[in-house]
């Protein structure tokens, strides 16, 4: 790299609280799949770069009929795409992880790094969206949960705090065993980021529809009841994405297949 | 700088690195060991593919100093004694390495592949490698190698 940082690894949630409560420009290193890269281009230059996957805690990953769905930050896409409750009671998330990236990457990407990253364009926030989950933050002040649809401001901008740490995505225990898909335009399985993707995802009482890469941020549609018509979906989907054209795919295109995508999945949903 | 400890291929080395040392360049130019290589340094080609603590991983894409107390396993490992290792005959076998860029990564990915799945269908084997780019096969005598190192080639 052309410039060098302070690299730190606090063994314990007080000492990172503490280095990110008292350092000026400290980032998070997770899986540094998205930050090493940036790093290397001069994209990012930060005086210290903070790994705390040394903190034991944060590699949880576990389901509690009250506590839901509990993924730490250390928790790898892997991790989470391999483990047997997650297939079983949250398959949709599953089936996101897989269509994440490659292999390689998937081995040390972070499921919260995905999200906190905020990139309008993220493979899991349309599940984790649909699946009514909140993201856990922690500061010396203390800790709040903010639900995911409140979480992103813009393009890379969330909510979090320079002395916050995302701790955990909690995906509650009423969305579990909920079916549906997460579909991804993209021209090459594997090294491709979503030109344009769609999860709907029904469960007990609920139909919940999510767009990504047609927004500034990850677009919640909406979370119906159950049985809400194809025409409410579809329309509801024109009124709250505003896609752009780039040089990935025009604006045309993705309001297409937007519609496309939620209609295909609420079909086999129906079968 | 930082001082670490890391096991590589079942040899302890203990070394100072700059905190911001890339892997993958520390694995190369201080220990020499040249087999992965570097290809787009972004995570796109997996021509860096070492085995971290058992997974497979791009070297592109950690710090060293991240590496710390962990256990790295690359291709340097595969032959021993100067000879190859099955999976690396059957690679030649089956004329799966052409200008032998992406091979390093290929094999490693391929390994861990294998460790898990004795006998992994074309799906598995394409999941697998989508991050190891191949320009010369067409990755077809990459397949047929894996199928044949897991015994599922009929002559």
């Amino acid at each position: 790299m052309n410039f060098d940082f302070d690299y730190c690894a606090p063994q314990t949630e007080t000492e990172l609280l503490d280095l990110l409560a008292t350092t000026k420009d400290a980032v998070l290193l997770a899986g540094g799949t998205d930050l090493i890269v940036n790093m290397r281009s001069g994209l990012k230059k930060p005086t210290t770069v903070v790994n705390f996957k040394k903190i034991a805690q944060c590699h949880q990953l576990e389901f509690d009929a009250k506590k839901g769905l509990v993924i730490g930050a250390g928790v790898t896409v892997n991790n989470l795409l391999e483990n047997k409750v997650v297939k079983e009671k949250f398959p949709v998330l599953a089936e996101a992880c897989h269509l994440l990236a490659s292999h390689q990457l998937r081995n040390r990407a972070t499921v919260i790094g995905n999200i906190v990253n905020a990139s309008p364009s993220g493979d899991l926030p349309p599940v984790f969206l649909c699946l009514d989950a909140s993201i856990k933050l922690v500061s010396k002040k203390g800790e709040r949960v903010v639900s995911l649809k409140d979480f992103f401001l813009g393009v890379k901008k969330t909510v979090i705090t320079k002395d916050e740490w995302a701790k955990e995505v909690i995906v509650p225990a009423a969305s579990a065993d909920a079916k549906g898909d997460y579909k991804k335009l993209t021209r090459i399985k594997g090294h491709d980021l979503s030109l344009l993707g769609v999860a709907v995802v029904k469960g007990k009482g609920f139909l919940a529809v999510s767009v990504n890469a047609a927004a500034p941020t990850p677009v919640l549609v909406g979370r119906y009841a159950a049985d809400v018509s194809m025409e409410t979906v579809l329309s509801d989907i024109l009124a709250k994405i505003s896609p752009i054209d780039d040089i990935r795919c025009s604006k045309k295109y993705r309001l297409f297949m937007a519609q496309k995508y939620a209609k295909d999945i609420m079909k086999e949903l129906a079968l | 700088m930082k001082k670490i400890s890391i096991k590589v291929n079942g040899e302890m080395y203990v070394r100072e690195v700059a905190d911001s040392r890339i892997l993958l360049h520390f694995l190369r130019e201080d220990l020499g060991l040249t087999a992965a290589k570097e290809g787009c340094g972004a995570g796109e080609c997996g021509a860096c593919t070492i085995f971290l603590n058992g997974r497979v991983v791009n070297s592109c894409l950690v710090l060293a100093a991240e590496a710390d107390g962990s256990e790295i396993v690359t291709l340097e490992n595969e032959s021993k004694d100067g000879s190859l290792s099955d999976l690396q005959k059957f690679f030649q076998k089956h004329q799966a390495v052409q200008c032998g860029y992406c091979t390093a990564g290929m094999i490693m990915s391929v390994k861990e592949l294998l460790l898990r799945n004795a006998k992994p269908s074309v799906e598995q084997i394409k999941d697998q490698i989508e991050g190891n780019f191949c320009r010369c096969t067409g990755y077809s005598q990459i397949i047929d190698a894996v199928l044949d190192a897991s015994g599922q080639l009929d002559k």
